[in-house]
This record gives C-alpha cells, structure tokens and sequence, in this order.
C-alpha cells in the first residue's frame, strides 16, 4: 500500500551563510499494508511529525522515495500532490483543524465541494458518515457549540467523507480528556474493521499505539519497528 | 470546486468581516463614482455641443466658397455623383433696407435670395405651402406674421420696461396673403422699389426654441429687378457689390456627404461640412473623456490601496484556514482563484452601486446646476437651454465597471499569490 524507501531529511539551524545540518529523518523504511493501523510513537523531536508531513508531501524528503499503491509520489508537484490527497488521504489532527465558521456538516463537506461535487450528492455523503461516526443531530452546530469528542469525530468524519485509501492521523487524541479518547480510538478501530480502512497515527500516547496492528518508535529520527498486535 | 460553491465561500468570508470588507466596497465606489461622474461631464458637453450643431444645420448640406484658384461652376458640381442639389444664396447689401408690411403693419425681415428650384430638390422643406412657381410669390419665414408690428405694438414695445410678456405682432397666418416689399436705401431712406408679393409657403419652425424666423426668401430672379431700380439712383453699382453669394451643396445621404467633399476639395474649393466638424469635435471630446477617465481612474487605484489592505489582512488572519485547505487538498490554483474572486465581488458590488449612485448624481446635477446658474445669475435664458451636463452612456458603465473591477483584481492579485504560498506545516501550527 504505502511504502517508504530510505526517506532522509535534514533541518538547516543558524543565520544564512553560516548554517548547520541536523538530521531529523535517518534512512527511514517503512511498509504500510492496506487495512492496516500503524502508530509511530516517539517523544518530542524525534522526528514522528516530520515524516508524517513527509507522506501527507507537505515537506519533500532530501533523499528517499515514496511510493503510494506502487505509485512513486515523491516528486509530484504542489498541484498533484494536493490532488493526489484529495483522492487518497484523509488527514485527523490533533487540535482539530475545523473551520470555525461552518457548522459540522459544512465541514464534513469541504473536501466534496473541493472536489466538485454536486450539492445533492454531497448532502447523501455527509449524512451516511455523520450517521458512521454518531454527528447526526450535531450537523447544524458550529465548532465552538461542540465538544471535544464531537469536534474530533467531525474531523474524522471529514477525513472519511473522500472515501480515502489512507488516513494520516497525527495525535488524535492529544487534545481529548482520557474517556473521549477511548470513544475515538473505539471508532477508529470499528472504521479499520468495517471499512477496512489504513491508518497512520502518529502518537506519544503508548495507549493509543496499543490499538494498532504495527508499532513504530521513532527517536533521534530514527524508526524501529517495536511489535505487532493482533486487534 | 464547483462555481457555486466558490462564491458561497466567498460569501461566507465577507460576511465575516462586515464592517471591512463595507469600507473597502465604500472606497471602490467613491472611487469608481468620481471616475463616471467625471467623465459623464464630456459626454454631456459633447452630447449638447453635437445637439446644438446638428439642430443648426442639415448633415448632408456642404458649404461651398471659392478658393484661391478654383471657381465655383454650378453645372460641374451639379455632374458629381450623388449630388441632389446645388443651391445659390444670396444676401443684400446691408446699405439697402427691406421692410415688409401687410394690413398697417410691418417689419424688417433679414432678406434671402435662393434658387427655388434647387431649394426643393435639396429637400429644404416648408411647414405650409408650396415653393413659389413665379416671381411674384415667396416664402416667408415661421415667425414673419409675429413680429410683424402694428404701431401701437411699436409704442408697446417701447414702453414694456420691465421687460413683460406681450401680446404683440399677428397671431394670424400670411399664407395666401399680399404682402408690400419695400427696398430703401440706408442712408436716405429713399425709396428704391416696391413690389407686392404673395406669400405662398411658410419655413419650418426653427429646431431650436429659442430662434425666431423672421426670413424672406425671394427667388434669385429678384435681383434682375432690383439692379435697374439701384443703378437709376446710384448709376456707378455693381451687381457683386450689392449681393454676397454662397452656394450649399446637397448630398444625397449622410454617407455621401465624405465622397462629395473630397471631390470638392479635388476642385480646390473650399467646404464646411457638419460632419467634418462633429469628426474634428469628437476627436476632441475623446481627448477629454481620455483625460477624464484617467484622472477618474487614479481615483479607483487609490481605492485599490484599501482592496490590497482587506485582501492581505484576510491572507493573513486566514492563513490556519488556507493550510487545512491546502492540506485536505485544495490546489494552489483554486486557493488563489478563490480570494482573486474575493477581491473581485468587492470590485464588483462597489462598482454596481457605484453606478447607480453616478446616474442619481447625474440627474441630479442636469436638474439643480442650471437652476442654481440661473438663481445666481438672475437669467432665465440658461434654465431654458437644453445644457446637458451629465450624460453616462452604457459604453462609460462598460469602461468604468472594466477600469473598476479589473483594478479591483490586480489589486487582489498579490495577496492571493502569497496565500497560494502558504506552508501548510507553519499554518497547521496556527492557533
């Protein structure tokens, strides 16, 4: 599905001209297989977040290839990589990410009208999901009359609606009480069984690496693979 | 992103930022309102100046004089196609008075020989009547009968210092009258002829209101009547000396008139033309209406400082929303696309009320100027002209809603780009 190929990336430090290096990604593999939850957990700086901008192509890796469904994706442009997302990732943020104008169904929504499509279509769309992540009676609501959860499960809602073939998730729970958290990675999981859908969850959280099929720990940009659980 | 669905983003982003985005639309209209209403002032002038010429004279009619070498031959203008008519006018000598007078009444007409004939066949057309068919009928003028003054109109005249309305002249028509042509000399008051002439047509009422047509025309067989009469007082008058001739000639549509004139210009004659001169006139006014527009249009760039202003704050507050966009996968293209279009529907909204506030101000200043004008200078004459001070075409909307709207993207043009720049990993970092 997803794999990386001795990915390495280096961050400048310093005034122009007297610049130095610091790696922050090491000659990392990786090998995600569809229907799979990898995490990655590591401590701050280690580099986690770094390679998880590295797949979403926010950032271009100094060297390494990446190649999606055995597709090379690492030097697409701007454009293509922003379409490549539009059809193939689906992205859960830690703080969100809501657009705090539109009620939850408006930004359910957002990446169909970017995609174009029609406004019938849409409203289907968004209230088969909403009713999957349990936001049916939330849909009119801003981001700021929901809580937490809620907020989190619009956002995963909006990740899903694209019908992606992976979804990138970065601390998903990093902003939720410890009850709220166990609902979302109980959704999490249901989704990955009944949709059968690959994630990529970037944590600090070893409860939340403890629901994947794959353990990753990251530290001075380094991985090694940790375990393997049967979920 | 479906188009629809781009302006109800856009939508949603002004209604946002209400009181900004109302100042900014404020701006492009004072703008795009100067610029129209500025330039709405040549358009009137020319519009009034074009009215005055073509009420003054027929467009297909070209004045004809002699030029240094060529000499006016009547049969060889009469040969170039297209020409209907060659008409001769002649005017008296101002040393010799005409004076008209019917039933104890009587009046100065400004006196014209033409040729009847060519007059008719040049379309010159009469109100009543018929042209004359011999020497002894003639057309007057539409105003003749009214200024034909009785004496006690004379003593009213005279007396009406206050300058009031009165109830002068004949109200009745003289078609089909008789009517006395007395021809004096100037000096002495001697009496050089007197002829008795029916009236039998009557001049079209002059096209501006305020002209009074007190003409007479008389055929150009006139003069073989007069010349004996003078030359028995003053033996040593010549005929040039007594009447100045000018020729009109007519072309058969407005089309032809270019073609006609060149070939009189070929013959080295001299010409006037209306059309030559509403040509010379427009290439004028569209140097005032360039010059206008320009100065309007550095109106509207100020106004665009404001459009930048708003578009690069909107940039800047919405840099966590452009990142989740471009993150969830909205191409730099649509990004850019989708605040261009912002900066677009403020160029757009301030432009359409623009336009209609140009066309209040517009009706406003026709209506008020001339009434303050004639307040401040006690004259009624301004108030009853047809002065337009302010016209705005459909063509001076185009161009001011093209000057307006396209500034109003330029000036949106380079906050867009900087949003399409945006580093999603920074902006996602946003609070």
């Amino acid at each position: 599905m997803i794999k990386l190929k001795n990915i390495n990336h280096t961050f400048s430090i310093g005034r122009k001209g007297h610049e130095h290096y610091v790696p922050v990604l090491q000659n990392i593999n990786l090998s995600v297989e569809a229907g799979e939850i990898v995490s990655i957990v590591g401590r701050s700086g280690s580099g986690k977040s770094t390679l998880l901008n590295v797949i979403a192509g926010f950032l271009k890796p100094k060297s390494g290839r990446i190649y999606l469904n055995n597709k090379d994706i690492t030097d697409l442009s701007e454009t293509a990589h922003a379409d490549f997302r539009l059809k193939n990732v689906g992205f859960i943020f830690q703080n969100f990410q809501l657009m705090p104008g539109l009620s939850a169904f408006e930004n359910i929504e957002l990446p169909l009208k970017i995609r174009g499509m029609g406004k019938t279509a849409r409203k289907q769309t968004v209230e088969k999901i909403m009713l999957k992540v349990g936001l049916e009676k939330v849909g009119d609501h801003y981001p700021n009359e929901l809580s937490g959860g809620q907020q989190q499960r619009v956002c995963i809602a909006r990740a899903l609606v694209t019908n992606p073939s992976i979804i990138l998730a970065d601390e998903p729970t990093g902003s939720l009480d410890s009850e709220t958290e166990q609902e979302i990675l109980a959704l999490i999981r249901s989704l990955n069984e009944v949709l059968d859908l690959t994630f990529i969850i970037i944590t600090h959280d070893e409860e939340v690496a403890n629901i994947t099929t794959s353990k990753y720990r990251m530290h001075d940009g380094e991985m090694m693979a940790v375990a393997a659980h049967a979920i | 992103m479906q188009f629809r669905d781009q302006i109800d983003f856009v939508r949603q982003h002004v209604k946002k930022n209400r009181m900004r985005v109302f100042t900014t639309i404020l701006a492009t209209t004072m703008g795009c309102a100067f610029l129209i209403v500025l330039a709405s002032i040549a358009f009137g002038l020319q519009g009034t100046v074009e009215k005055e010429i073509m009420t003054d004279d027929s467009l297909t009619k070209i004045e004809v004089y002699e030029g240094s070498k060529g000499k006016i031959n009547r049969e060889k203008i009469k040969a170039i196609d297209q020409v209907t008519a060659v008409v001769k006018k002649s005017n008296i000598d101002g040393n010799l008075l005409i004076k008209t007078n019917y039933d104890k009444r009587s009046t100065m007409p400004e006196t014209m020989l033409i040729d009847y004939k060519e007059a008719e066949k040049a379309n010159i057309k009469l109100s009543e009547g018929s042209y004359p068919t011999n020497n002894n009928e003639v057309i007057i003028g539409y105003h003749l009968n009214s200024m034909m003054y009785s004496k006690a109109d004379e003593k009213a005249i005279e007396n009406n210092k206050e300058d009031k309305k009165l109830n002068v002249g004949m109200s009745a028509s003289l078609l089909g009258k008789k009517i006395n042509l007395i021809v004096l000399t100037g000096e002495k008051n001697e009496k050089v002829m007197t002829k008795k002439m029916t009236v039998v047509g009557i001049k079209e009422k002059p096209k501006k209101e305020w002209m009074m047509d007190s003409s007479i025309l008389l055929s150009q067989k006139f003069a073989e009547e007069l010349m004996p009469a003078i030359i028995k007082i003053n033996p040593e008058t010549k005929k040039e000396e007594v009447f100045y001739s000018s020729y009109e000639v007519y072309a058969k549509n407005v089309e032809a008139v270019k073609a006609v004139n060149t070939q009189l210009k070929d013959m080295d004659l001299s010409t006037y033309t209306v059309t030559e001169q509403l040509d010379q006139m427009n290439l004028l006014f569209l140097a005032l209406k360039a010059g206008l527009i320009f100065v309007g249009t550095i109106a509207v760039l100020i106004a665009s400082i404001g459009i930048f202003n708003t578009m690069s704050m909107a940039v800047t507050e919405r840099t966590r929303e452009i990142g989740v966009m471009k993150a969830i996968g909205a191409s730099p293209k649509l990004i850019q696309r989708l605040f261009i279009m912002e900066s677009a529907y403020i160029g757009l909204i301030g432009t359409a009320i623009a336009v209609a506030i140009s066309y209040i101000i517009s009706m406003a200043a026709n209506f008020f100027i001339p009434k303050i004008v004639t307040f401040a200078t006690k004259e009624d004459g301004f108030e009853n002209n047809d002065i337009i001070f302010s016209t705005i075409p459909f063509e001076l909307v185009i161009i001011a809603s093209a000057i307006s709207i396209g500034v109003a993207i330029l000036s949106g043009w380079r906050p867009a780009r900087k949003a399409t720049k945006t580093d999603v990993i920074q902006a996602l970092r946003q609070d």
